[in-house]
Formats: structure tokens, sequence, C-alpha cells
């Protein structure tokens, strides 16, 4: 076939591709295929249709094929790379991209697609020797760089022994000195290049260079260069000659922050430097030291005036850092203090400012309690207001324990309260998109309620915080602190709808969702009602990990483009960003969270159990990374209190790394127990490469034993509900394991299973499965003997009665309702489990061949009882769900809010927000209940 | 006080406080890498001390022979941390590193021709309007904010580069132009 001709006949074929049409385009290629049965692209292109399809088996076949053939052309290769990114088979990808260069090592095109293929596997140390040779046959600098961007990126990766880190460093420095041109030429090359020689402690050899022009000028217009120098000059203990340098930067007008710690640092350089005790020589010429800086910052401070205040408040660092050393005592930086709080005090910052320099001395001293008490506080401006919200921070900072009472503490939340409300005067011209600058002062007032309930353990006061925010949400519509707060306490106070809408309307997006979803997601399955078929939480988990894929699929182009324009600064952070979004935590706790959810409206069926047996195992094996955000919501409590993020999380226990391994351990076990995979039918059944093992030596163990591992630090971020359902999924598995492992069909009788079904579907065999010999060794275990059936472990039937007691107790005390749900939701999913883990044996001939008539009728008796609790725990919410919102119980909420109906927030308000919460409630207890009874009715019989 | 240092694609974790502000639009990470792998140096961060963002800047350099300039794609401050000319030190970091680095011979940016506050700033800054593009926010029909809402002021600011400040006009508000004309 000739180019032209070639062309012309693919056209069609690429113009589906992209149109998206990828059965036509399967039928140009049969087409074409049918003229030319060995065309190689014609096979490639209808693979990647067929992989688009989602036609995995037919596509593999085609892929296997072409793949021996070791495709050459590009348009086939590019295909190809399409096709096995698809498959996720990125081990195969790499081997073409390498059989390629290696069959034409002139084609530097060739070259640079085996090098990435590397680098977007990890492959570090082969990236690095591709791009080496690269760099001998090209003669382009790039390539050079390249190879010691790869070194260091080897050097960094948490699986390389430590000893090994220097030894690639060392390469890496030989390889950049060997470069015929100098890194200085660029930024990023020049930034690369001290990094080296800050790893290996050449801090002359830096120095020399970044003390040449040239090198000063990079650093002048690169702040990642400027920064690395900076780490440098420290490294190197120049202290002083640092503190000079940045002395001068501040009087040319740098007002960078690390500018003055620079000053700083060089000012405290003598005591701090000094290993052994500090000699009362060194303070004495600190001392003296000290007073020229505080000239110096005194100068620009007054130099600046109001307009920035760098020096003010490194004055109040210099004093902190002074009386932290012993210096002097702490009067001198309370005034120091004064002065920034009489200058900044109208600046919303100010509290955060201030905040740093008070431990618990300063913060409880008379002499900064009569300042602030001291300072005039008015509603007279929008600056005055600003003040009095810092004052009334910094006060509410350094309250005391004795403080702590509910009385003092509700008498504060009424003043905040009234003082919010003053002060929306000054607001009230402002557009409605705007914030109200009184906001603040409503937060405080919130904060106050909500320790008003963690102090006396009664719901009126959250009832009374949930007001105040929405009050003030009517007034800031964009109040994104409210509403976060909001979420957090309509979830303890069990109206997730009033959540969830809030929630919607912060917007979040694309990787917001990574960093906030935890808001709503985490143990969502108390509210979902996925049970009775509404999917509003498990849709709400799979928007929420689009990200995901996303990031997959797009971050590393532009790990590429980094390369191709040598962005070194960049490449190590993108791969990290690329890492931390794969390795999510929240995305993990999310998927985890969808699987209980999934259970709850899904028949059980073996499909669903193999394939997230699969996906839970690759999640066990990864090394995760927490980027849930919590510093974003806001914390106006005393320094003697929990934050408010501690205070507000429901059930008091956050879903980390603890919370994931141990459900991931109940599930696995109970997945295992009922699937049919074991290793040798998982590997070969397996499409795409498995992920990247986290280095922990734990994951080389067997997943029995892992398992089986308690840590007490992953107990501890259960619920107690929780633990109970673990150490009932313990015994339950315990009981059964031995049956499911005898009972199990050998692999050749499941992989012979598979064949068919895959035969059946596609025309064609499984690949890679010799039944034959399969069939040869696996027959061995028939020839032992039966294990013995055991009677039920007591706690297996006893959980679901404690469950009940501890569930009857509940609306005796004081507790929320979303308590209520959890504890309703556990036994809900315990039931569940027991079900996937006597599956099994709910098929006759498997009972009657293993002669297991015995164990089956002790599970019908836990499963009886089990029945009959969830009927009745289904009962008691239905129950519950009628006796919220009625005219009595609203009255008799609004009546405890009474001291919240001020102003104009009048008592319809407060009835109209208690009442939002009881319809919110009976909602979700109503659908929890129903969603029991179908759960009873689906899982009773048999 | 405020530390000034590169934006960095990790950022993208912990920007909330500044993108949940309903003016600060959070794009695609594609966005953002994208910047990053282009203008490392014109896209930087304003942090404070206790390692909270404050506010950022992205930007690029873009043009042909004089039209060759920096340009300020986003420039947002949290809440929090305004009236502390937070703004002001970005800016003019990057038409530092335009001037320097790029050797641009202007900095420019686009703002709605309502949003008198940021162009006043601007101006404070030593910007001036160059043209008036029609429509660049989009056609939204009319509203109450009316033209003023969808158009847009394409300001500059000359470098050391053009001296004879030939990159900007003074009358520059009545140059109008459609929005299909500008890159």
């Amino acid at each position: 076939m000739s180019a032209v001709t070639l062309e012309r006949q693919f056209r069609p074929v690429y113009e589906s591709l992209d149109n998206g049409s990828n059965k036509s385009a399967i039928l140009s290629c049969n087409k074409l295929l049918k003229k030319y049965p060995t065309n190689i692209l014609a096979k490639a292109l209808k693979a990647l249709a067929l992989v688009r399809l989602q036609k995995v088996e037919e596509s593999l076949a085609l892929c296997d094929e072409i793949l021996a053939a070791k495709p050459l052309d590009e348009p086939t290769m590019s295909a190809m790379m399409h096709v096995l990114k698809g498959l996720g088979r990125n081990a195969d990808l790499v081997a073409m991209c390498e059989e390629a260069y290696k069959s034409q090592p002139q084609n530097e095109e060739y070259g640079a697609q085996a090098f990435f293929a590397n680098i977007r596997n990890g492959n570090w140390k082969s990236a690095q020797q591709i791009s080496s040779k690269m760099h001998k046959q090209f003669q382009e600098d790039r390539y050079l760089y390249w190879s010691v961007i790869s070194a260091i990126l080897q050097a960094n990766d948490p699986s390389t022994p430590a000893g090994m880190r220097t030894v690639l460093y060392k390469l890496a420095h030989r390889l950049v000195v060997s470069s015929p041109t100098p890194s200085y030429l660029s930024a990023d090359r020049f930034h690369m290049h001290m990094n080296i020689l800050k790893e290996l402690e050449l801090y002359d050899e830096a120095n020399a260079l970044l003390e040449s022009e040239v090198g000063k000028s990079i650093c002048s217009t690169s702040l990642a260069c400027s920064q690395t120098r900076r780490d440098i000059w420290r490294k190197r203990g120049s202290y002083k000659e640092e503190g000079e340098r940045a002395r001068d930067r501040i009087s040319e007008g740098d007002r960078n922050w690390l500018e003055f710690l620079s000053v700083l640092d060089a000012t405290f350089a003598p005591i701090v430097s000094s290993q052994d005790e500090i000699s009362e020589q060194s303070r004495q010429e600190c001392r003296e030291v000290l007073n020229g800086t505080r000239e110096f910052l005194a100068d620009i401070a007054q130099k600046d005036g109001i307009k920035n205040r760098a020096a003010p408040l490194a004055r109040t660092e210099l004093e902190y850092r002074a009386y932290k050393h012993g210096l002097h005592d702490s009067s001198v930086l309370v005034e120091s203090m004064a002065d920034y709080l009489t200058q900044f005090g109208d600046k919303s910052c100010c509290f955060e400012d201030l905040k740093a320099y008070l431990d618990a001395e300063v913060a409880s001293s008379e002499q900064w309690g009569a300042i602030l008490a001291n300072q005039h506080l008015s509603f007279e401006s929008i600056s005055h207001l600003q003040r009095l919200i810092n004052v009334r921070k910094l006060q509410r900072y350094g309250l005391s324990k004795t403080d702590m009472t509910v009385e003092a503490e509700t008498a504060r939340a009424v003043k905040y309260l009234s003082e919010y409300l003053e002060g929306l005067s000054l607001g009230k011209d402002l557009p409605v998109t705007e914030l109200q600058p009184s906001d603040d002062l409503a937060l405080l007032s919130a904060h106050a309620f909500v320790n008003v309930w963690t102090l006396s353990g009664s719901e009126e006061p959250l009832y009374s915080a949930v007001t105040v925010l929405e009050f003030g949400l009517t007034r800031s519509r964009m109040s994104f602190l409210m509403r976060m707060m909001l979420i957090r306490l309509y979830r303890i106070l069990g109206a997730p709808s009033l959540a969830l809408d809030h929630y919607r309307a912060l917007n979040v997006k694309r990787v917001q969702n990574d960093t906030l979803s935890h808001l709503v997601l985490t143990r969502a399955l108390t509210f979902s009602l996925a049970a009775t078929g509404d999917l509003t939480y498990p849709t709400e988990c799979l928007e929420s990990s689009q990200i995901y894929l996303v990031n997959a699929q797009e971050t590393s182009d532009f790990i590429v483009r980094a390369f191709t324009a040598e962005r070194y600064t960049q490449i190590p952070e993108f791969i990290e960003f690329e890492d931390r979004l794969e390795n999510s935590l929240q995305r993990d706790v999310v998927k985890m969270e969808h699987v209980r959810m999934r259970l709850t409206h899904e028949q059980l069926h073996t499909d669903i159990i193999d394939m997230e047996l699969i996906e839970l195992k690759f999640i066990f094996d990864r090394l995760h990374h927490d980027n849930r955000d919590f510093v974003i919501l806001p914390n106006y409590q005393p320094a003697c209190q929990p934050m408010f993020n501690e205070q507000s999380l429901m059930f008091g226990t956050s879903c980390g790394q603890g919370w994931l391994w141990s459900f991931l351990k109940i599930y696995l076990r109970a997945f295992q127990h009922a699937s049919d995979l074991d290793e040798t039918v998982e590997a070969k059944l397996l499409i795409g490469d498995r992920p990247k093992m986290s280095p922990d030596p734990e994951t080389k163990l067997p997943l029995p034993e892992r398992l089986a591992i308690r840590k007490s630090e992953e107990t501890a971020e259960l619920t107690s509900e929780e633990c109970q359902l673990m150490e009932w999924a313990t015994a339950l598995g315990d009981w059964l394991e031995p049956h499911h492992n005898y009972t199990r069909p050998p692999p050749h009788v499941v992989l012979a299973e598979a064949a068919k079904q895959t035969e059946l579907k596609t025309g064609l065999p499984l690949r890679g499965v010799d039944l034959k010999a399969l069939s040869v060794n696996g027959n061995s275990k028939k020839d032992e003997e039966a294990p013995p059936i055991k009677p039920v472990p007591e706690l297996v039937v006893k959980f679901f009665e404690d469950m009940y007691s501890q569930f009857k107790r509940l609306p005796e005390s004081k507790c929320s309702i979303s308590q209520l749900l959890h504890i309703a939701t556990i036994t809900q999913e315990a039931y569940i489990l027991l079900a996937v883990e006597t599956l099994r044996f709910k098929t006759p001939s498997v009972v009657k061949i293993h002669k297991l008539g015995n164990l089956v009728c002790m599970i019908k008796d836990i499963r009886q009882k089990a029945n009959s609790i969830m009927k009745d725990m289904s009962f008691e919410l239905l129950k519950l769900a009628e006796a919220e919102n009625t005219g009595d119980r609203r009255s008799t909420l609004a009546e405890a809010c009474a001291c919240v109906a001020v102003g104009q927030i009048d008592h319809d308000f407060v009835l109209n927000v208690v009442r939002n919460v009881m319809d919110s409630r009976k909602k979700v207890l109503e659908g929890v209940a129903k969603g029991m009874a179908k759960l009873h009715n689906t899982h009773s019989q048999s | 006080m405020s530390v000034l240092r590169a934006f960095s694609a990790m950022d993208m974790f912990k920007f909330n406080n500044i993108n949940l502000d309903i003016w600060t639009e959070t794009y695609g990470i594609n966005f953002y890498l994208d910047y990053l792998a282009r203008w490392p140096d014109l896209c930087c961060v304003q942090e404070a001390p206790n390692g909270r963002m404050m506010g950022y800047i992205l930007g690029k350099a873009e043009g042909s022979s004089t039209e060759w300039h920096g340009h300020i794609t986003a420039l947002t401050v949290a809440p929090e941390y305004r009236r502390l000319s937070l703004a002001r030190n970005m800016v003019s970091r990057l038409e530092l590193v335009s001037d320097q680095h790029y050797k641009g011979f202007f900095v420019d940016l686009y703002v709605r021709c309502n949003n008198a506050l940021a162009v006043s700033m601007y101006e404070g800054f030593g910007y001036s309007v160059y043209r008036r593009v029609r429509e660049y926010y989009g056609s939204l029909g009319v509203r109450r904010g009316g033209r003023d809402e969808e158009d847009a002021f394409d300001m500059r600011k000359p470098l050391s580069r053009d001296p004879q400040r030939r990159s900007v006009r003074a009358n520059g508000r009545e140059i109008v132009v459609s929005a299909g004309s500008v890159s």
C-alpha cells in the first residue's frame, strides 16, 4: 500500500474515533482487515475502539497480537499507547516503547517516548539510563538534564534505601558538572543544580555560583532559586551575612516576611547556634544586637506607617523570641502587642497575627487583660467594628478553664449576638453578594453556643447556634464559614438533608472535592437511604470521585510538558501532586463508604463481591496521603478548649487512615470468604497492572496475616459501635473461615468457568490460562479432612442484642438522633455482612456435599435473631419519626432557644429553623426505618 | 507580613479559604498545571506565617514584537486578608519578572467595566485603560448592570522597555474593540 492510499483508507477510521463513533470505527477497521488481514495499524485502531466501548476481552486479544509483532511505525504506536493506557497496562506500554527505541536508536521521538513511558510509570532508573543514552546519541543538553532530574527523582522516591540517596545525588552532581553549558543559562536548571549542592552539603561550591553576577540576577527574579539560596546560607550557618543581606533588601523596599525572619534569625544567632549552655557573654552579645534590630525595625515601621504591618509585627516576633530565650520578661512583649493592636486592630487578620504570641502565661496575664479591657470599643465605623471583633476574639482566646461554665458561656454567646446585630447596621447598604463586616461576631456567638453544648450535653444550644448561623446567612449569603459550621452542626443534629443543601451551596468543585468532601461524606452511611432506592449519597460519592479520574488522565500529560519545557522546579511537584491525588486517603474513604452503601441497595452477587474484593485489595496496598482540609473550619474557641473542628466531628472521631484500615479489614475478609477468587485465579483474571505497592513492610505479609493485625491507633478512630462491629466480624470470620476454605472450588474449576463465560461473550478463549496444567496441580485439597463444625461464638449472637439494648437506652439520655441512626446503621451493616459471610452456604449442593447441615442450622439461628432485631429497630425508628415535628416539640425547643430571639431574629425565625431540622430528621428516620425493613425482607428468607 | 513564594501545584490542596469566595473561580487542575508548566515565575502566593494562604496571582507572557508583554490572568486575596496591600505586592512582583526576565514592553489585565473598585485600585498601581473590549465576559443580554457588566477594560502599564510609553494611551476608554479581536 502506498503512503497516500494508506492515508486515504484510514481517514474514515480516524474520523469516527475522533467523533466518538467507535462502532463505525470498528466496522471500517473490519473492512480494512478484510482487504489487508495483516495490517497492524488497522488492528491497533480496532483495539482502541474496542477499549472505548469497554469490550476489554476482545481488545486484549488484539493487543497481544499487535505487541507480539513489535510495532515500529508511529501511527500504530500512538494508537497502542492509547489502548494500553485505557487498559491500565503501563508495563506493556513501557516495553513497547523501549523495544521501538532499541531497534531504532537514531529515532529521537522513540527515545523520548520510551523516556516518558518510564516516567509515567515511576521507573526513574530506566528513565535515567534512557535519557543518558539519548544525550550521548543526540548531544542535546536537555537530555542530560533529564537524566539529572531522573536521578534526583529516584533518590527522593520513598522506596529508595537511604544509603542509595547520596550515591544518586552524587551521580546527579557528576552529570550536572559534565554539562558543556553552565546550569545558569536557565533558572530551572540552576535551581536543580543548587538543590543537588544543598543535598550534598557542598555549600562553598553553591555559594560561589550564587554570589556570581548571574547567580544574583537569577535569584532576584526567581522566588524558587531565592528560597534555595536562603536555605543554603542557613545551612552554612551564615546567619549574620544572610541577616545583613536581608536588611539591605528591606531597606530597598522588600517586605517579604522571609527577609524579616532572616534579620531575626541573625539577631538570635549568638544564643541559638551555641550547642551548650548559653553563656552570659552570648546573652550580652545578643542583647546588644537586639537593640540594633529593634531600632532598625522601628525605623522601617515609622516609614511604612499603617501601610505595611511587616515591621511592627517583626518587632513583636523579636520581643517574643527574646522573652522565650529569657532575655526579658513578658511585659516588653505585651507592650509591643498592645502597640500592634493599636495600629492594626482594625484589620481582620490582627487576631491571627497576635494569636501566635499568646502563650498561656501571656494570655492570662493581668497586663494583657487590662489592655484588652481598656480598648475603646464602638460601632462608629467599620474600622471600629473590626477592632471590637479583634478584641472579642483575643479575649475569648485567653479565657481559662474556670470561665467555662454553661451560664458564663451562654451569656457570652448572647452578648456576641447582640453586638453582631448592632454591627449589621454598618453593612446594610452593601450589595447582597458582599459579606457583612460583623459576620465574625455571629461566628463567635455560634462558637460559644457549641461550647455550651459540649459542657451541658443538651441539644438546645445547638439549635441556638444553628439559628444564629442561619440568620447570619440571610445577611451574608456567601459566607462559606457559616455554611461549613452549619454542615457540621446539622449532621450532629441528625438533619443531613440540610447539611447537604449547604454543602451544595458551597459549590465545591474539581480538586476541592478531594479536600472538602469529608464535610458530608464522612460516615455518610448513617444517613444514606440507598436501601430504599434513594441514591443521593452514593451518587455524591461517585461525583466527588471524578477528580481522581481526571487526575489519572490529565496530570501525566503535564508532567511530560514540564519535561519538554524543562521546568525542573515543577516536575517533582507535579509528580507529587499526581501521587497525592491518586493515593488520596479521602478517595478511598469515600470508596469504602460507597461500598458500604452499595451493599444496602444492590443484590449480593458474586460479581459485585469479586470486583470489590480486587479493588479493596488494591487500596489496602496503597501509601495514602491525607489531603483533607480541616484548617478551613473557623476556630474561635478559647485556647483551653478543643477546637471547633474537633468539637463538631460527628461521633467525635474523624475517618482517617485508622478507620479506613479497620473497615478494609472487615470487608476484605468477608469478601474473601464469599469469593471464589484466590490469588492464582485473581492473577490470571487481572487485566491492567497492579498499582504501585506502598513501601510499608507490612504490605509484604501474606494477606490473612495482615487482615488479622489490630492496632490501638487504628481502633482509636472508631466509634464504640464500630469497634463492636469489628470484633463481631472478626469472631464470625474466625468461625466460618475453615469451612469457606474447605468448600471453595479449586482454582481450575473457577478458571474453567471464567473461560467458559469469556468464550460465550467474545468467542475467544481466556488468555494465558492452561486449564489442563491447572487441574493437575489443583486437586490436592479434597484429600484433606473436613474441618469440624464448632459451636457459634457467643459474641456472634450477642452483638445484635447488645446493639438493640444500646439503641433502646439512647432516647432516654440526651443523645442526638445521629447517634441513634449510627447504632441502627451499624446493626444493619452487620446484618448485611452476615449475609455476605453465609452466601456460600446458601447453595444446597454445597451443604449436601460437605455435610454442613449443622452449620447451616446454626447460621439460621443467628439470622433469625438478627431478623427480629432489624424489624424491631425499624419499628422503633418509625415511631420516633412520627414523634418528630409535632407542634408541641417545636414550641418547647423554640422556647429553649428564646435567648437568640432578639432584635431582628424573631420568634417565627427560630420556629422555622426548628421546623426545618425536625422535617429533615423525620425524613431520615423514616427512610432508614424503611430501608431496614426492606433489607429485612431481602435477607430474612433462607 | 506575608511570605511571598512561588505558586506550587500542591497549593491546590490548600487554597480553599481563597477559592470558596464567590469571586474566585476554581478551574480544572489542567488550568493551574498549564500555567505552572509554562510560566512558573509569573505565578506566586502570599502566605501567612502559619502557612495559611492569603492570596495568589497567576500570570503569563505573550504577544509578539512590541506587543510582547506580561499578563495578569488571576489575582485574588482571601476576604480576611484584604486591605493589606497584598495585591500590590503580587502585582509588582509580576511586573518585576515581566520586566527583567521576560523583557516585556508592558503588563496588562482585564477587568469588568463596572468593577469600579478594581479599576481604581489598578489605576493606583499605575495602570490605565487602553481599550474597552465589548462582551469580553460573554453576552449577558440586557441586565441591570448593562454594558458595563459584560464589557472589559484592557488596562496596561508600561515597563522599562517602553520608556516612551507607547503601550498606553490617554483616551483608552473611548476605544472600543470586539472580543474576537483580542487574545
